[in-house]
Formats: C-alpha cells, structure tokens, sequence
C-alpha cells in the first residue's frame, strides 16, 4: 500500500528483520495464514476509540502503526508467540474489539498486535455454581446472547456491550450499567487465565473464596496488558430475572437526590440500574422532563416478591426525600436508547472535541467533584458543554460521568488536553479516583502518579518483575518513559 | 454509481462499531479490516485522499456480503453502509479504484452469456400473450437449481393463472457487485425492453437480488418499470389466501425457516414464508436462533460464492450451527439454497415444497 497515512505518535519502530525473524517462527506456531504484514491489517489494527483517534483521522492521520498482526487460537499459541517476542525484544500490543476510549490498544512502538478474535469460544456453562468459562477474545453482545439463550445473564452490560471483548472488559475494569446489582467486572471474574511475557501460562481456580495467598487473577484485571495476555476467564452469571420493574423519581436539586441515592444504598435494596442525571442531561435525555430537575433511573430486577419489597422501600425513600415520582415511562426511554451514540459521530464531523470523562467518588464528595469538575470544564476556552450524570452507584459511593463538548476552532488536540487537565486536577483535588471503569490506557496515564503516589513504584516493580524486558503494551498506565503524545 | 455519502460514511467511520457483532463477514474471518466500520475508515480516508486505494484495500472493503446486517443496531437510521462502499468496486475516471482481478471470468460471463455462470440460463419458456403476471426466476437459482422454475409453473397452474416468462438477461445486481455499472445498466436496459412488450402488469420474481436491482436500482439507472414488483413469497401467499391454492399435507414435518437478508431486511417479508409454511399441514416450524429482521446471512449474500468461496463457507457453516436439531432447513433465495448446503446439508426451496404440498 502507497502513501499510508501519517502516524502521529509512533514512538519507534523493530527493525525491519527482526520482525521477518518473528513471521518466519511465528509461522510454524500458528500458521502462515494467521500472520499479516499486509498495510489493510496494519492500518485497521493500529487504533481504537480514543476519541484522539477520530480527530486524527479526519485529519488524515494516524496514531502509531503495528508491524505485524497475529491471530493466535489458543493460550499455548499465546504462550509460544509471547516467548518468541519476549526473545527477540518485539513490543507486544494486545488487541480485542477496538473499543476503548483512552488509547490502550494503539502500538506505540510498532511490533505486534496480537489480536485475540479467533479466541471466542464460549467454553462452558457450569449452571450449578452459576458460572460461565469464556475465552477472552469474544464478543460481549456475542456472549450475553448466548447466555440469555441457556436462561441466563452475564450481569454485565457497557454501552460498548456489542463492540467490546470479554478480554478488553477484564484487561479494562469495566463497569456495565446493571453493576449496582451484579458488580463490576472485578466483581463478576472469579478466575481468569493469562500468559506472562516470559510464556508461562497462570490460570486461577475457580472456587469461590480462598485464603490462599494473594488472589493473583485480580494482578491481571485492569493491568491492560502490562503483565501479559488475558487469554480466558471464569465468571459469575445469573438465571434471568423473574421480574423487572422500572421506576423513575425527578429531585428539586441534585445534592438531594445525590443523599437520597446514598441512602437508598444504604437501605440494602439493589437496583441493577441507578442513574442520576443532572438538571442539564435531564433535559438533553429526557426532554419531556424539561432541564430544571435531576431524573434518578432506577431498574430492579430479580425474584419478584424481593424485587416488590425494594421498589417499595425505594419509593418510601424517594418520597420521603420529596422527590415525584414520575413512572416507569422514562426507564423504558433509556432502555431504548443506551446503545445509541450517533451523537459522537456527528458532532466530530461539525469540528466538535467531545469525551466522556469518569471518575469515582466516595459519597462525602460526590457532589463537590461533580461541581468541582464541571466548573472546571467550563473555565476551558472552547466548552460549550459540561454535564454529568451518576452511572453507577454502590454502597460506598459512586461513579460520576462527565460529558463535555467543546468547539475549539483549530487546535482541538490542544483543547483535548486542556479539558482533561482541567478535570483530572479537579479530580484529583477532591480526593476522587481519576477513572470508574474506562481505564488508563495511553492518554490518562498522565495522572497516574498523582493517582497512585508510590503505589506506582510497587506498580512499577510488578511489571520489571513480570515483564523484564518492557514488550508488553509499552507506554500505557503511566510506565515508561515520557512519550510523544505526553510531550 | 450514486455518490457517495461523505457524512453517512464519515458517521459509520467516527463509530466505535456498535454492529460488528452482526458483520457476518467479521465473525467468520476475525479481522479488523473487514470490520463494518473499518471498511468505512479506509473508505473515508480514501475518499479524503489520506489514503491510496490499492488491491489490499478494495478487498477488504468489497469483504460486505450486501446483506444489512450492521443496519439492525446501527444508531444512524439513514446509512446504508453496504451500498455506501460498492463505489470502491468501480473504476473512477483516473482508474484509482476498481474491481479485483478474480472478478474478470465473471463479468466475461455476463457480457457473452448474460449470466454469471457461464451459460444462457434460459433460453425461452412460456407466454401467455396478455397475461398480467410476469415471472422473472434469476439466473442463479437456473443455473444451480433448475427445478424450482418447474415447481413456480406448477404453482400457477394450479392456481389458474396466467403466466408469462422471457428469455431472461442477468438483472444487474452481479455487474454492479463486481464493479462494471455500465454493464449492469445495458443489462438492465434489455430487461426493461422486455417487461415493458410483454404487457404485464405484475413483475413476480424469487430472487432477493433481483428484487432488490428491480425496486431499488432500476429507477435510478434509469429504467422505471412500470410494473409491480412483488417478493415470491408475497405472492404466493395471497394465492393461497384467496383458495387458489390449497395446500395439502406432506406427511408430519419439522421444518425451519431461514431468512434471506434481502428479504427480512429489505423487503421486510418475515411472515409470509412461515405462513406460507404454516399453510401446509402437518409442518411445524422450529425458529433458528436469528430469525425474521435479525437473520444472519448464509454467506452467499453479493455473489460471495463466487467472489470469496472460503468465506462464503466459513459464514455458512456459522449459520447452519443456529438451527435447531431434528429440523430440516427451508429458504426462499436461491443463494441461501447453495449456501447452506454444506456437508450435504438438505436446504430445501419454500415454492418448490409448496408445489409438493398443492396436489389439488
């Protein structure tokens, strides 16, 4: 292929024969069909959903590019190519659906991004002890499907559900918008297999408790490919729920329905769905409610006698707390429309920069960082928009998600890092936690010091220890050395 | 060739990919380029001139098997994506695009047979002068399934109806797949010809692509047809509805019924083949998982039988995993029909068992 896009931020390249060297063993691992060097698979391997990404492309540009794809089918042909990289010092950059937002899956340095999507088997179904054993490259929509057909839920379902991986969910942390009531996804893995740099395959026991030492799954879930691959996982699953009933409660204010969220949490009922909106999104999601109150969502579902007892006690709350309550109709408005971003799309086309940004907040100052990131938003020459909502909630807290939408003329990548310094500050003053379920990847790296403070020297030392030679996604979570995209 | 649509294909581009679990062509191969939304990159990129069109790249964007399927969760209503990216098949003015090399036996075909398969596929048949019904049978399901033209004649005798059949050209829908417009419209332009002497007023076809050339292409290249277009199934159904035809029994059968993808999504005929089937007793219908508008395509959707046999099969062999045990498989599209009869699979044809089934 001529004239390939510029890229932006290749921090470095392999040598041209090393990665030949690669191909040429690769080959007799998993075959010679199963390696590309091919421009087609390089350039739609090269990006995700960094929203950085469509900036660039509407440019005419490109993050980084890989240098070779592989399609491994199984953990010891993970194994095999891991060891052989790891030999040759090639920078390995896993890849499952495209779908994160903050850069992870773009190939800094070049080499190989190992692509996972021939590893989608939906393995068993252990309906026993409720438990599903997945292997890491399918697809979300594709293994929530399937369960639902057996009579059963994953309990995890992200707005990317149809265009995300099981891998990507673990690698990520992420979050579905039924997590009130079936967790995150650290809550649902029980187990996972994973294949360190250095080929050595680590697979968890499925058991439900242990004191055993550390549970080492956990050092893999959210590690974004830093330690190794992701290869499989067991995880929680539901019988399908007997019932659901939906509800909605509109608030004067948002701090009001912010303690009467907290205190239906307190209470012990468990909504699988809880959403906050502040007065703006009411009015941008639900317009019929116009833009002076703040909608709480709420979802239960389950066995139908205890689903009836905590929509009870939940309006009792609700009420109490002089909310009105204004029926299941609006419920059925976001259930409808939760997988619908077009918005995204046609507002890049118009010259819009937009990101969603969330964080986690314990109760004490969910409130004060919502106010305190969306003035800072707004103070960025450029935002014409700084709402947010609460997505998920827990007993402990909640995870707050911002949206913010500007019009900064030329420069947008400028505007781009402008509004997330902003907000992480923001964030990071308020003791807030600088991400809920999107992750670091490249972009947020930035902050992982402060996030962390020397927990990132313990970070660091785990992945010298895992991954000596540094070939597994170089330059996300904040390792390494400062990057292009940084600079 | 429409003109492209630079914001719905910029829309599909921006996507995270909200359909790629519904690209067929995505789930069998497993690669990122041939993802809905990958396709549209490259596209747009081109199209921005970021990007040069090489043989790498028009394969992986002619990878769509046309089939609709990213249209069932896409969030932008208007994109057609499939037909959005057939303009990368077509050489430009500059020759920078174009079809792939292993097209070229196909379109000979078309140009000296008018027909993909290297053969006249019909060289004449009955005409009752006057007749109001015009059956067209496509040249596939002549080529491959030669029977099932029997079977139609049986149907409308039986029913006392007056028929015409021509000698039928290709519609266009191959030409256009394999990137030479022109030729689609010449061959258009004979099938007009022919429609409009015959005098008929009802254009009856069994063929999902030829429906979708008559009643989506056909206008804009030029040749408004002034008949009506109808689906088979419809068709046939309303035979029945009116006593007509009557249905008789065939001995107790399970049987499931796979949805062509031009009809479920395009001409959004879901219930008619089950009523159709319904009709005759003693069969009962078995669902496949993916049935009605969120059918997946057997593989054989924009000639990919032809164009890309591996992935056809991979595709298949997906599909025939979504039907139920214990249940023979019935289509209405003469595609679906090759497609899905893999490792001697029986696929068997909706018209011809209801040819079988009407013995009065």
């Amino acid at each position: 292929m001529r004239n390939l896009p510029q890229t932006v931020i290749q921090e470095s390249l392999v040598e041209p024969q090393v990665i030949e060297a690669f191909a040429r063993d690769a080959q007799a691992i998993v075959g010679a069909d199963q390696i590309s060097v091919n421009p087609a698979d390089l350039l739609a391997n090269s990006r995700d959903y960094w929203p950085v990404n469509n900036i660039w492309m509407i440019e005419g540009a490109l993050p980084a590019l890989p240098q070779l794809v592989a399609w491994p089918g199984s953990a010891d042909e993970v194994s095999a190519l891991l060891r052989l990289a790891d030999k040759l010092k090639i920078p390995v950059t896993p890849y499952g659906e495209g779908s994160g937002a903050l850069g992870g899956a773009i190939p800094l340095k070049g080499g190989i991004s190992l692509d996972l999507k021939r590893m989608n088997r939906l393995l068993e179904i252990d309906e026993e002890s409720l438990l599903a054993t997945v292997e890491s490259g399918l697809n979300g929509a594709l293994y929530e499907e399937s369960l639902n057909r057996a009579g059963y839920t994953g309990g995890h379902i992200p707005q990317s559900l149809s265009c995300s991986s099981v891998g990507g969910w673990l690698a990520c942390r992420a979050a579905g918008q039924f997590s009130t009531r079936y967790g995150k996804i650290e809550d649902i893995a029980v187990s996972l297999q994973a294949v360190l740099p250095d080929g050595t395959i680590f697979s968890g026991r499925s058991v439900p408790r242990a004191a055993t030492g550390p549970r080492l799954d956990h050092l893999f879930i959210g590690s974004e490919g830093i330690f190794g691959v992701i290869t499989s996982a067991t995880l929680r699953i539901w019988p399908l729920p007997e019932k659901r009933h939906l509800a909605s409660y509109t608030f004067a204010d948002l701090k009001g329905a912010l303690e009467c969220v907290r205190l239906i949490m307190r209470s012990g009922a468990r909504p699988a769905v809880v959403r906050l909106y502040d007065a703006q999104e009411t009015g941008n999601h639900f317009p019929e409610l116009g833009d002076q109150r703040c909608v709480l969502i709420l979802l239960i579902e389950g066995a139908e006698k205890i689903v009836a007892a905590e929509a009870e006690v939940i309006k009792e709350l609700a009420l109490a707390a002089g909310a009105i309550d204004s029926g299941p109709d609006h419920v059925e408005h976001w259930l409808e429309k939760r997988f619908n971003i077009s918005v995204a799309s046609m507002l890049f086309q118009k010259g819009a920069v937009l990101d969603t940004i969330e964080v986690s907040t314990n109760w004490h100052n969910a409130h004060n960082t919502y106010l305190a990131m969306q003035n800072a938003l707004l103070a960025v020459e450029g935002t014409i928009l700084a709402s947010g909502h609460y997505s998920h909630v827990y007993p402990d807290g909640a995870g707050l998600y911002m949206t913010t939408v500007g019009f900064p003329g030329a420069n947008k990548l400028k505007f781009y890092k402008e509004i997330w310094q902003a907000a992480m500050e923001a964030c990071l003053a308020q003791g807030t936690a600088i991400s809920h379920h999107h992750g670091i990847g490249l972009h947020r790296g930035l902050w992982m010091r402060e996030e962390h403070g020397s927990g990132m020297e313990v970070l660091e030392k785990v992945k010298k220890a895992l991954d000596p030679e540094g070939i597994m996604n170089p330059g996300k979570l904040g390792l390494g050395e400062v990057g292009l995209w940084q600079k | 060739m429409a003109e492209v649509n630079m914001e719905q294909l910029l829309n599909c581009a921006l996507c995270p990919n909200m359909c790629r679990c519904d690209c067929p062509v995505l789930q069998a191969l497993g690669r990122e380029k041939v993802a809905p939304a990958g396709k549209a990159r490259f596209a747009a990129m081109y199209k921005q001139n970021h990007l040069e069109l090489d043989s790498e790249v028009i394969e992986a964007i002619a990878n769509c098997l046309g089939c609709r399927g990213c249209t069932v969760r896409c969030p932008f209503p208007e994109l057609n994506l499939c037909d959005e990216l057939l303009f990368a098949r077509t050489p430009d003015k500059e020759g920078r695009q174009g079809h792939l090399a292993s097209w070229e036996p196909y379109l000979a075909n078309l140009k000296k047979y008018s027909s993909p398969y290297g053969q006249k596929s019909f060289a004449g048949g009955r005409a009752d002068r006057g007749a109001d019904i015009l059956y067209f049978n496509g040249c596939t399901a002549l080529a491959n399934h030669p029977q099932s033209l029997a079977a139609v004649e049986k149907l409308f005798q039986k029913a006392g109806v007056s028929y015409q059949l021509i000698n039928e050209d290709c519609c266009g829908y191959p030409a256009e797949t394999w990137g030479d417009p022109e030729l689609a419209r010449s061959l258009a332009a004979e099938n007009y010809r022919k429609f409009v002497e015959s005098g008929a007023k009802i254009l009856v076809t069994s063929c999902p692509e030829c429906w979708l050339v008559f009643t989506e292409r056909y206008s804009g290249w030029g040749f408004g047809l002034p008949l009506e277009i109808m689906a088979a199934p419809s068709y046939f159904l309303g035979l029945v509805n009116d006593g007509l035809l009557k249905p008789s029994a065939i001995g107790q059968r399970t049987l499931s019924y796979h949805d062509p993808c031009i009809w479920a999504r395009s001409a959004k005929i879901t219930q008619e083949p089950r009523q159709l089937l319904k009709s005759i007793p003693g069969v009962n219908i078995k669902e496949p998982l993916a049935a009605g508008e969120q059918t997946h395509c057997c593989g054989g959707g924009r000639m990919f039988q032809l164009s890309f046999p591996k992935t056809a099969e991979a595709i298949a062999r997906r599909r025939l995993a979504e039907f139920p045990s214990g249940a023979a498989i019935v289509t209405a599209c003469p595609f679906c029909r090759e497609g899905l009869s893999q490792d001697n699979q029986t696929v068997l044809d909706l018209l011809e068992l209801l040819a079988e089934s009407c013995t009065k």
